[in-house]
């Protein structure tokens, strides 16, 4: 599927240069100004150079100095034509498309309407007076200009909305797809793969040794490690959600878990490579674990944020008893968080927060600078 | 004759255990289920000395199923059969009553040898430690704790009925939650 911007551009080259030719045709049918040819040059090449520029750098479409510049040009021609019922103003309106298709919905209406005021400014200028209107076809010309603006706005910016959402929602249907495509891997490595490995290991094991024999346990044995590896890495805790929101969710799940604390996350995470998420995820989780748990913490504070190369930096504070004097020898907790920092190239200190309190902070760099496997 | 039944469901593992074991005198497999239903007809058939019972079962978990085989009597010997054979299991495995864990990654001599001893009545569980109680005080909730204390010490189920005045049936599913609670959790798939 191409991306939505292109079949805007597609769309808007189309209704600019079916402008341009009713804004010429209408020019050699009706003399409107005594320098009709001087202003149908103009538009053929402002008009003509308009498309070209956006063709060559498509991100035009998306400068709101572009759009201005646009919309200012078609509403001066207007002015110039000399009437408000001018040859030029399907040209001006098709300067409103890119900016009500590209924003937001509700700036993309407000754009709508200050075009339309816009247009009521020029009219003004160029001769409409609303008290003198004396034909039904007058005033319906006028309704029709007035109108026409507020078709385009909502039309475009609805169908752009809808089709942003539809965007999303396919994205995140994809990553849920990869993750559910990962666990399945991850379970059949574990379930079917990783057994066989064990039966054959057992089967040998079970024969005379022999030097050729040990050899073969120990590479089974280095397989079976490679697979738990595999295993661990496959399986992600952030089921296809974003960094932050996973910690959001396990945050709520834990206050709720434990009964009067506190447990918030601020901020929002730079995005990761999956692997290097699911450790940092993991990390956090058990920073956040372990504030309640065994800290006695009443109020837990994450913050993320994204540091100044494109990696992320987290702090985990709370309010509770601090960091034991001696960590317990069999606190594999720690190590653990240790060693999954490690394993993703990201730092990791632990210490004391405000006083009492822990304060956890983990660094991870941005895969790009550090090379850490994507 | 140490009569050996097999619970997996892993027929890679299954053809290999009974071959092994075949080769082993002195130890006998009877027989194999590799569904959590066969398990009391498997039992039933055979009537074997020990059950060398996988801890990831479809459907179900080692550990009820290990306190199912422990409520027969008698009883058979259980040996707990994972890949995650750590001290935390063995924990879980003595609250679930077992009498061993055995790692499926441990050569074929030490699987015969952690057989015989359990056969001869030896508890091969690693030894209990605070650190252990702290975890599993961490995935209990409070009121389960003397519960948990009860199971470790290998109090009977109707003793423990007893001392915490509750009937039978309740206590069973009191148990079984402490076990769903203490169970290792591998790659699952979701859906």
């Amino acid at each position: 599927m191409r991306p939505t911007g292109d079949r805007w551009i597609v769309l808007w080259v189309m209704t600019r240069v079916a402008a341009i030719a009713m804004a010429v045709a209408l020019l050699i049918a009706h003399r409107v100004t005594a320098f009709d040819a001087a202003l149908g040059w103009f538009v053929v090449t402002y008009g003509g150079l308009s498309i070209l520029a956006v063709m060559r750098a498509p991100r035009l479409v998306r400068r709101p100095g572009a759009w201005l510049l646009d919309c200012v040009v078609g509403l001066v021609l207007i002015w110039i034509s000399g009437d408000w019922r001018s040859p030029f103003y399907l040209f001006a309106l098709t300067a409103l498309a890119p900016p009500v298709a590209m924003l937001p919905y509700r700036q993309a209406v407000a754009s709508g309407a200050a075009f339309t005021l816009a247009f009521i400014g020029v009219a003004l200028l160029t001769g409409l007076d609303p008290w003198t209107l004396k034909s039904t076809v007058s005033l319906e010309t006028l309704a029709t200009h007035l109108a026409l603006p507020g078709v385009v706005t909502f039309g475009l910016a609805y169908a752009a909305d809808v089709m942003r959402r539809l965007e999303a929602e396919q994205e995140r249907a994809q990553e849920l797809a990869v993750e559910a495509e990962r666990r399945r891997i991850a379970w059949e490595l574990h379930d079917s793969a990783k057994q066989r490995l064990h039966a054959a290991h057992l089967v040998l094991s079970s024969l005379e040794p022999s030097d050729v024999l040990e050899l073969a346990l120990e590479q089974l044995r280095g397989a079976t490690a490679d697979m738990e590896t595999s295993i661990a890495e496959l399986r992600s805790p952030l089921e296809g959600r974003p960094l932050s929101a996973a910690l959001r969710d396990r945050a709520a799940e834990l206050a709720a878990l434990e009964g009067g604390v506190s447990v918030a996350v601020e901020g929002e995470a730079p995005r990761l490579p999956t692997v290097a998420a699911s450790h940092a995820y993991r990390i956090l989780a058990e920073a956040m674990t372990n504030a309640v748990r065994h800290a006695g913490a009443r109020e837990v504070r994450v913050t993320l944020a994204t540091a100044a190369d494109g990696g992320l930096h987290a702090i985990v504070a709370d309010d509770g008893r601090g960091l034991p004097s001696h960590i317990r020898p069999g606190a594999n907790g720690i190590r653990t968080m240790r060693s999954r920092a490690f394993a993703i190239g990201g730092r990791l200190t632990i210490g004391s927060g405000s006083d009492p309190g822990t304060r956890v902070r983990l660094d991870v760099p941005s895969p790009t600078r550090e090379g850490v496997p994507a | 004759m140490i009569r050996v039944a097999l619970i997996d469901d892993h027929p890679a593992l299954v053809a290999g255990l009974t071959a092994v074991l075949r080769a082993e005198p002195g130890i006998l497999p009877v027989g194999t289920a590799s569904d959590p239903a066969e398990v009391e007809h498997l039992l039933y058939r055979t009537q074997p000395d020990l059950v060398l019972l996988d801890y990831h079962l479809p459907r179900s978990d080692g550990l009820r199923i290990c306190r199912r085989i422990k409520s027969h009597v008698p009883a058979p010997k259980v040996l707990i059969y994972s890949a995650y054979a750590d001290a935390w299991l063995g924990f879980a495995a003595r609250a679930a009553g077992a009498d061993g864990v055995a790692s499926k990654a441990a050569p074929a001599r030490e699987l015969y040898e952690l057989i015989r001893r359990v056969a001869r009545g030896e508890s091969v569980l690693p030894p209990v430690s605070a650190e252990h109680f702290h975890e599993a005080a961490g995935r209990l909730d409070e009121e389960d704790l003397p519960l948990l204390g009860l199971l470790i010490d290998g109090t009977s189920p109707h003793d423990i009925a007893e001392a915490l005045r509750i009937d039978r049936a309740s206590l069973t599913g009191r148990i079984d939650r402490v076990l769903g609670r203490l169970r290792v959790d591998v790659a699952a798939p979701t859906g």
